[in-house]
């Protein structure tokens, strides 16, 4: 079963549902947060969060606390806004990811994730793709003098576990949402895939979607590639130009990233996005030019690079996503109590 | 003042320098706000080449022929068609609004004049790096009539239906107030997204100073808000406090050029890219890698380019002149806009001759709106249309992309080499 099959809204629900320019936006508050579907979900939510507690917790990992503010964030890509706070006086950042904190904490713990908060103002026509919110958490995790495969690992084992953990324990909620609890434990019963960006690419023509090979595989056509597996699976080797200046470029290939996204079969599209990072001084400032950004902005963070930090891979797990994906909803907000939805003003 | 003297020597600037520092380095600071800075006419011993070059039409015309033959009558200069792709918007003409060096010079009033005009004629239309951080976003401050938001949409509000789109530069310290990622979800630029017709210019640099960054001149006010975010120098040591505002150039390599290029591509998916170049030694090579990484177009401001505000060695020594610029780039793949001095049909002409997709009308669009806010604008562009008509009729041509440097000749090239028809092919 799909991420366009189905959706349990309740009769009063639907009544009140808007069809938006491009999907279907919430109730009221009081509607969505008294809806059984509502409560199943954010139980199952909670399952995937205590059960990557454990994961993490097991394999030696220290949770940290994510700032919120700072001076500067995660630049983003396709067009998403930071937002702006007067922090006395000065112009600093609600967080749009940890990245650079990850980094840094690296300095003191060789194994670290946060359950963070992002605000990310996405441009309000991705509404129409049911996977972004305005504001959303992460299971961030970092992982210092890690390749790219051992960050992979730590990511299909954090999204098994919970997942497993959920299907045991919850089935009933499972069921009340109509998931098919055999394509979800199927899922992940094995390892998961692997193809190259390039690989994407050329399943794209041969789906008849042809697709730029230098650019961020667009909305559709991951929700196409999502829509033909039956497990997840990470694509890798992202061209250079497509991701922030902290995913590391390939130092044999040219152009290309250590980096990768792990992608929930069945059309949920991305789950997780993780690299391994650029950490040195020099390696930094010119990637930040490449995309357009202000050294200057960052002193605090080239400060401990050009002191030196571990090289490092890791992750970062979308939560509603995730949630999205475990509970078979259609759109990404139903995965939260509060959703904030990109363009719309919401509680 | 002592009676000694230096033949041979500019005494009197010396002497200038002696009094007033560097301050002395610009053009003196009682003239910002109302003049349009661009290079001395012929001081350095400069000369325009493109100024040099003439009109040449043919008497044989095949291509006036074929005009003739699918209009079953004689063509007239009025069958010239003059509507181009102009990185990737539609535009009824070869022209566009390139972004001014200060809108100081111009009213609050005349900023969206000169907006609501160029959208009324459907030319596309460039707003500069420098608008956000001196006359502000136009959100929440009282940034008024200058902002970038109330130009927008005084664009927008008399855009023609099918023509024009707008280009927004952001500055390498704007990427902190993230120009380009507000303007992706902006009410006001939804329709222009929707309809393809917002692009994005990263600013290498402009024709008046190449290798330095945008330059403002502010009053203490002006300068105390900026602080912090630009470098500011304190510019005048006589008269009310002036200070000096800095953006820096950047920094690009080849490479940088082109991922930050198809950074843009990636990150704006529904924007065109354009990028503008100053006019250096390497223009052929840095158009090339902006087109090979997927620009729409490719601005070549040339040494003949106006600014708001510039050293005058920078006015007077440095750069190519535009003709140059073009001879250098050549055959090229996409939009190729240039600036330079336009404002007339002749040298408008000269430059799609030599490989110009479009020309863009700076200083003489200010002069315009400043001569009539209503009309000046429209009116210039209607003169400078009939013009064109005229002339690439005469040279039995009926398109722009039609013309090419056979229609000019440089008499100094010709002397060089007798019997050469066109001194100024591309090499």
């Amino acid at each position: 079963m799909g991420a366009d099959q189905k959706y349990t809204l309740t009769d009063s629900e639907t009544s009140t549902a808007v069809q938006g320019p491009v999907g279907r936006l919430p109730p009221t508050p009081r509607q969505h947060l008294s809806s059984v579907g509502t409560r199943a979900t954010l139980r199952i939510q909670h399952r995937l969060l205590t059960a990557a507690r454990e994961y993490l917790c097991n394999e030696g990992f220290v949770e940290l606390l994510q700032p919120i503010i700072g001076p500067v964030t995660d630049p983003g890509t396709r067009g998403s806004k930071q937002v702006d706070i007067d922090y006395y006086g000065h112009r600093y950042k609600l967080m749009t990811s940890g990245i650079l904190y990850k980094q840094g904490a690296l300095l003191g713990f060789e194994k670290i994730f946060y359950i963070g908060l992002n605000v990310r103002l996405e441009p309000p026509h991705t509404v129409s793709t049911s996977r972004h919110l305005a504001e959303f958490h992460q299971i961030d995790i970092e992982i210092a003098g890690a390749s790219r495969a051992e960050a992979m690992r730590v990511a299909s084992g954090v999204v098994s576990h919970a997942v497993l953990r959920v299907v045991e324990e919850l089935p009933e909620e499972l069921a009340g949402l109509g998931r098919d609890l055999a394509a979800l434990s199927g899922g992940v019963a094995e390892d998961f895939d692997e193809i190259s960006h390039h690989e994407a690419i050329e399943l794209l023509r041969k789906l008849d979607r042809p697709h730029s090979a230098e650019s961020e595989i667009d909305w559709e056509c991951e929700e196409l590639l999502s829509r033909t597996a039956q497990r997840p699976f990470f694509i890798v080797d992202y061209p250079r130009g497509c991701r922030g200046f902290y995913d590391r470029e390939s130092r044999t290939e040219d152009g290309v990233l250590r980096n990768f996204d792990l992608i929930a079969p069945e059309g949920y599209g991305e789950l997780a996005s993780g690299s391994e990072r650029e950490f040195e001084y020099r390696r930094l400032i010119e990637r930040m030019r490449e995309t357009g950004e202000n050294p200057a902005k960052y002193s605090w963070y080239l400060e401990i690079a050009r002191g030196g930090i571990p090289p490092s891979a890791g992750c970062g797990i979308g939560v509603e996503r995730l949630t999205r994906y475990v509970a078979g909803l259609q759109e990404i907000w139903q995965a939260s109590a509060f959703p904030k939805i990109p363009g719309v003003p919401s509680p | 003042m002592s009676s000694l003297q230096a033949p041979g020597l500019p005494e009197e600037d010396i002497r200038a320098r002696a009094r007033t520092g560097a301050a002395a380095a610009f053009p003196p600071v009682a003239g910002y706000g109302h003049t349009l800075y661009g290079p001395p006419t012929g001081s350095g011993g400069y000369k325009d080449p493109l100024q040099e070059l003439r009109i040449v039409p043919p008497a044989l015309m095949p291509r006036r022929l074929e005009k003739l033959v699918a209009l079953g009558r004689e063509p007239l200069h009025t069958d010239v068609a003059l509507g181009v792709s102009i990185g990737g918007f539609a535009s009824p003409l070869p022209i566009f609004l390139p972004a001014f060096g200060s809108s100081q010079a111009v009213g609050p009033d005349l900023a969206t004049s000169l907006a609501s005009q160029a959208g009324r004629l459907g030319i596309p239309m460039v707003i500069g790096e420098n608008v956000v951080p001196v006359h502000g976003y136009g959100h929440s401050d009282a940034s008024g009539q200058r902002s970038l938001l109330r130009r927008l949409e005084a664009y927008v509000e008399s855009m023609d239906e099918d023509a024009g789109g707008i280009v927004v530069q952001q500055s390498t310290e704007d990427a902190d107030a993230e120009v380009w990622n507000l303007l992706y979800s902006e009410a006001v630029t939804a329709p222009l997204l929707a309809g393809g017709r917002l692009a994005f210019e990263l600013k290498i640099g402009q024709g008046a100073k190449p290798g330095l960054g945008g330059m403002t001149v502010l009053d203490g006010d002006g300068a105390q808000r900026l602080e912090g975010q630009y470098a500011i120098d304190e510019l005048s040591t006589v008269g009310p406090p002036r200070h000096l505002r800095y953006s820096s150039p950047g920094t690009v390599t080849a490479e940088i050029l082109g991922h930050q290029i198809r950074q843009m591509r990636n990150n704006y998916p529904l924007c065109r890219i354009w990028v503008k170049l100053p006019p250096t030694r390497d223009v052929e090579e840095a158009a090339t890698v902006a087109w090979d990484a997927g620009a729409d177009a490719v601005t070549v401001d040339g040494a003949e380019g106006g600014t708001g505000w510039a050293p005058r060695a920078f006015l007077e020594q440095v750069g190519l002149p535009l003709a140059e610029c073009l001879r250098r780039i050549g055959e090229h793949p996409a939009s190729l806009c240039v600036t330079g001095g336009m404002w007339e049909g002749t040298r408008a002409l000269k430059c799609l001759a030599l490989g110009a997709t479009a020309i863009g009308l700076g200083r003489a669009a200010l002069i315009a709106v400043d001569e009539d806010a209503e009309q000046g604008l429209c009116r210039l562009v209607e003169c400078l249309e009939l013009e064109l008509r005229l002339l690439i009729s005469a040279l039995g041509k009926y398109a722009p992309d039609e013309l090419d440097p056979e229609d000019l000749w440089l008499p100094s090239a010709a002397a060089a080499w007798p019997g050469q028809m066109t001194g100024f092919g591309v090499a």
